[in-house]
């Protein structure tokens, strides 16, 4: 198990490195730095000053070795944009976004699950079509539609919620909900084809045999079965939600992870990007690391390493 | 132009049909001015920053020693009680001796040296010094309230400059202990302006409130509004959510297709302001991209700025207060005179002039544009229609850039705007000196014109070269100019909002109906 966990951990590594590499060189080929912190209206003279301050002139595999021995020390350098540590510009969203991330993962929980087994338990009945027309209709709304529509119903319509901001726990409702639904299908489905299959099995047969019925067989016999595949597309979905609010968080004026990685890619700001792209990947793995131990933990016939 | 949102302008003004509507009455009850940006505010020193929206939130909090009158262009005191040139080379400035800092404290001269002789040091590496250190050589504190700015070669622009760009702060601001800070101002500047700054999260929220110590018949007026929040709210689409919820009572820069779906409802009001901005077409008259090139012959050059409906693009693609423009100017800006060579649209009459330079077929024209992608399509039908094959490369701005330093671009599509300075100075200077790598003219006389009315203090005398270089331009056809822009606003139907000549918003002089 120990070595299963620094084998995906050096892959963990390794996906970050590539990442990085990859990202460096696409934002120092595809944009200019220099013009972009120069501004529209900027002078050559001007660009031309910035690129040396900074140091764009030189050659782009230095910069990245260097950015990269920075990284190696803990320095994840100094955001151009924003003219302060890009550790720290971190530090201080990090806890928004992980706050709405997990919000969203609790939306997606208590949504998807009751309505799948809802769906598995009554197969072809008006709640399984339901539950389907529910995951289609999700699927098929972008979030910043969604959160428009939310918007307009619970921020003018009937005001009862804010909807701009972050500083109460009020301000994360509706955008949990609206980043929280888009894993609802996915999830809802994974459920009841997961549920059907189990109650179809024979142990569950015997348990009904000896009396289980309803509540107490679905919760103490088919979903610790069931719910196997769901857990690790709920780990997936975690990491995907830490890297997929940028829409999100634009919409709802929230000031976390996502926003800043808009505003980073916007103006170029190549040392928090990279630091971003970082973490995302890095948490990308480790949700899927986390996936397989959970998997292992809820059933014993898994066995890593 | 901003980023339109058509889908979603639709779709809101669809569902506030159904929307109940209530006026907004938050602010106005609690007399506190509601503001949404798109763009993020992550510092509060004008002099080290260099947007519109830090240029807006800047004159609230600070003031300049000297102000311009957006009306007449005429330099007013503000700071400053007065100034004399004791000679060419030296300003002396009084100054107001009721004036003080938002923390009490004085304001002296020895705080107005400091401060603009911080500003023109390499060290500060300052946003606003760049403005001032190619003219200004040193600042002396000779008594109290009076300041002498000596001059390192004529500049007749120094008052301008005193009253735009450099913002006063308190002796000894940017070095604490010794120590050089540059963003000792950034989170809460010690200002002089009508507003202090109550609280300051970057990124997110910034409120202000009135200063009561505010110096009495300061061209900014006595502000009627107590308290101004500025939120920072991405999306264009939430933003009009929190309009007409009451939550915002002033909407910047707003696309023009939102401003309009929003106008007819009774929840806002849609303003459209001047803005300095003027977009044309740079062509390359000197044949640096090509030595016998038809862009060489001034009458294909008059051919092109006959082919363009320049008064459809202002109208329908830009909007707003926006207007065809016959000059490489702003009207608005001081020396930019209209009574000049104006080539009205009329196709036939471009392709009349493709012939008589020798090219009845027309001819292969590279068109290069950044931004305003409608415009720039519609700039190459037009032309199409006149006969010439235009190639539209549509690039980065970057890219642009490099291309015009190389030498490598025969035609441009380019907007500018001027710092929102109203003078011709703002924009000629950059686009016509004969150093600058915009310059496509390849005419020496017209950069000599140029650099004259830089090196001229006679305001009459500017106006007669800045006459003769524009007549020029236009003669020559060295540019198609083609509208000047407009910034929409939507603003709360309670809110009496005054909109300036010169486009700068000025929340100072917002008040309730």
């Amino acid at each position: 198990m120990f070595r299963y966990i620094l084998q995906r951990g050096a892959l963990a590594l390794a996906v970050a490195l590539v990442v990085s590499f990859a990202t460096f060189m696409l934002l120092n080929f595809a944009s200019d730095p220099a013009s972009a912190i120069a501004g529209e209206d900027a002078t050559q003279e001007v660009v031309e000053r910035i690129r040396q301050a900074y140091g764009f002139d030189r050659p782009v595999l230095v910069r990245y070795f260097e950015w990269l021995g920075g990284v190696a020390q803990g320095n994840f350098g100094e955001s151009y944009y924003w003219n302060k540590a890009v550790g720290q510009l971190v530090l201080e969203r990090a806890p928004v976004t992980i706050t709405l991330a997990l919000s969203a993962l609790f939306v997606t929980i208590v949504i998807a699950i009751p309505l799948g087994a809802m769906a598995a338990l009554n197969p072809n009945s008006w709640a399984d079509r339901f539950a389907l027309t529910f995951a289609v209709s999700a699927q098929a709304m972008p979030n910043f539609w969604l959160g428009l529509l939310l918007i307009i119903l619970f921020g003018v319509m009937v005001p009862i919620l804010p909807i701009s901001g972050d500083s109460t726990w009020q301000h994360f409702v509706l955008p949990a909900f609206v980043l929280g639904s888009s894993s609802v299908p996915a999830v809802m489905r994974l459920t009841r084809t997961g549920l059907i299959e189990v109650m179809e099995s024979d142990y569950i047969r015997t348990a009904r045999s000896k009396g289980y019925r309803g509540l107490s067989l679905l919760t103490r016999h088919a979903m610790r079965n069931a719910l196997l595949p769901v857990v690790s597309v709920l780990a997936v979905q975690l990491g995907q939600k830490f890297g997929g609010s940028v829409i999100t968080e634009s919409v709802f004026a929230i000031n976390g992870l996502g926003r800043l990685a808009l505003q980073s890619i916007l103006g170029s700001d190549i040392p928090t990007v990279q630091m971003l792209i970082f973490i995302f990947a890095i948490t990308f793995v480790l949700m899927n690391l986390l996936a397989d131990l959970l998997n292992a933990a809820l059933d014993p016939r898994i066995r890593i390493g | 132009m901003t980023k339109a949102y058509p889908f979603r302008a639709i779709a809101l003004a669809a569902l506030m049909s159904v929307a109940p509507m209530s006026t907004a009455l938050a602010g106005k009850a609690d007399n506190t001015l509601n503001v949404s940006f798109s763009e993020e505010i992550l510092e509060l020193d004008y002099n080290y920053t260099t947007k519109r929206e830090y240029i807006i939130i800047s004159d609230l909090i600070d003031d300049t020693l000297f102000s311009v009158d957006p009306e007449t262009n005429e330099y007013l005191p503000a700071l400053a009680s007065g100034y004399e040139y004791i000679d060419d080379r030296t300003i002396e400035v009084t100054l107001r001796d009721d004036i003080t800092f938002h923390n009490g404290q004085k304001l002296t001269a020895a705080d107005v040296a400091y401060t603009y002789n911080w500003m023109i040091d390499p060290e500060s590496e300052s946003n606003a010094g760049a403005t001032h250190e190619s003219w200004l050589e040193s600042v002396e504190a000779v008594d109290e309230l009076t300041v002498r700015f000596h001059l390192l070669n004529d500049y007749p622009l120094a008052i301008r400059d005193l009253a735009s760009r450099v913002r006063i702060r308190p002796e000894n601001t940017y070095h604490v202990n010794g120590e050089v800070v540059r963003n000792a101002a950034a989170l809460e500047p010690v200002g002089l302006g009508p507003y202090k700054v109550a609280s300051f999260e970057p990124g997110q929220e910034l409120i202000l409130e009135r200063y009561e110590g505010y110096y009495a018949d300061s061209p900014k007026g006595d502000p009627a509004i107590e308290r101004i929040v500025i939120r920072t709210i991405p999306d264009i689409g939430t933003q009009q959510a929190e309009l007409m919820s009451g939550g915002v009572d002033w909407m910047y820069n707003v696309p023009l297709d939102v401003a309009q779906s929003m106008r007819a409802t009774p929840v806002a009001e849609h303003l459209s302001g001047p803005d300095l901005r003027v977009a044309f077409i740079v062509l390359d008259a000197a044949g640096y991209t090509d030595p016998e090139g038809p862009l060489t012959n001034q009458l294909v050059r008059q051919g092109m700025n006959h082919a363009i409906n320049k008064a459809d693009i202002a109208q329908y693609l830009v909007g707003g207060s926006a207007e065809a423009i016959h000059t490489p100017c702003h009207p608005a800006q001081f020396g930019c005179v209209t009574d000049i060579a104006n080539y009205e649209y009329n196709p036939e009459r471009a392709k009349e002039l493709f012939a008589e330079a020798g090219y009845p077929d027309g001819f292969p024209l590279d068109l290069w544009a950044y931004r305003e992608r409608p415009m720039a399509e519609a700039i190459a039908a037009d032309l199409e229609l006149a006969g010439v094959d235009v190639n539209l490369r549509y690039v980065q701005l970057e890219s642009l850039n490099q291309a015009r330093a190389n030498r490598d671009i025969p035609a441009y599509i380019g907007t500018w705007g001027s710092g929102g300075t109203a003078d011709t100075a703002a924009i000629a200077s950059i686009h016509f000196n004969e150093t600058t790598d915009r310059n496509l003219s390849g005419d020496a006389e017209l950069s000599r014109l140029v650099q004259a009315a830089e090196e001229t203090s006679d305001q009459d005398e500017r106006l007669a070269i800045y006459t003769e270089a524009v007549n020029l331009i236009a003669d020559q056809a060295y540019w198609v100019p083609i509208t000047s822009y407009s910034v929409n606003y939507l603003v709360s139907p309670d809110l009496d909002f005054p909109l300036s000549a010169d486009g700068l918003p000025r929340l100072y002089q917002a008040s309730w109906k």
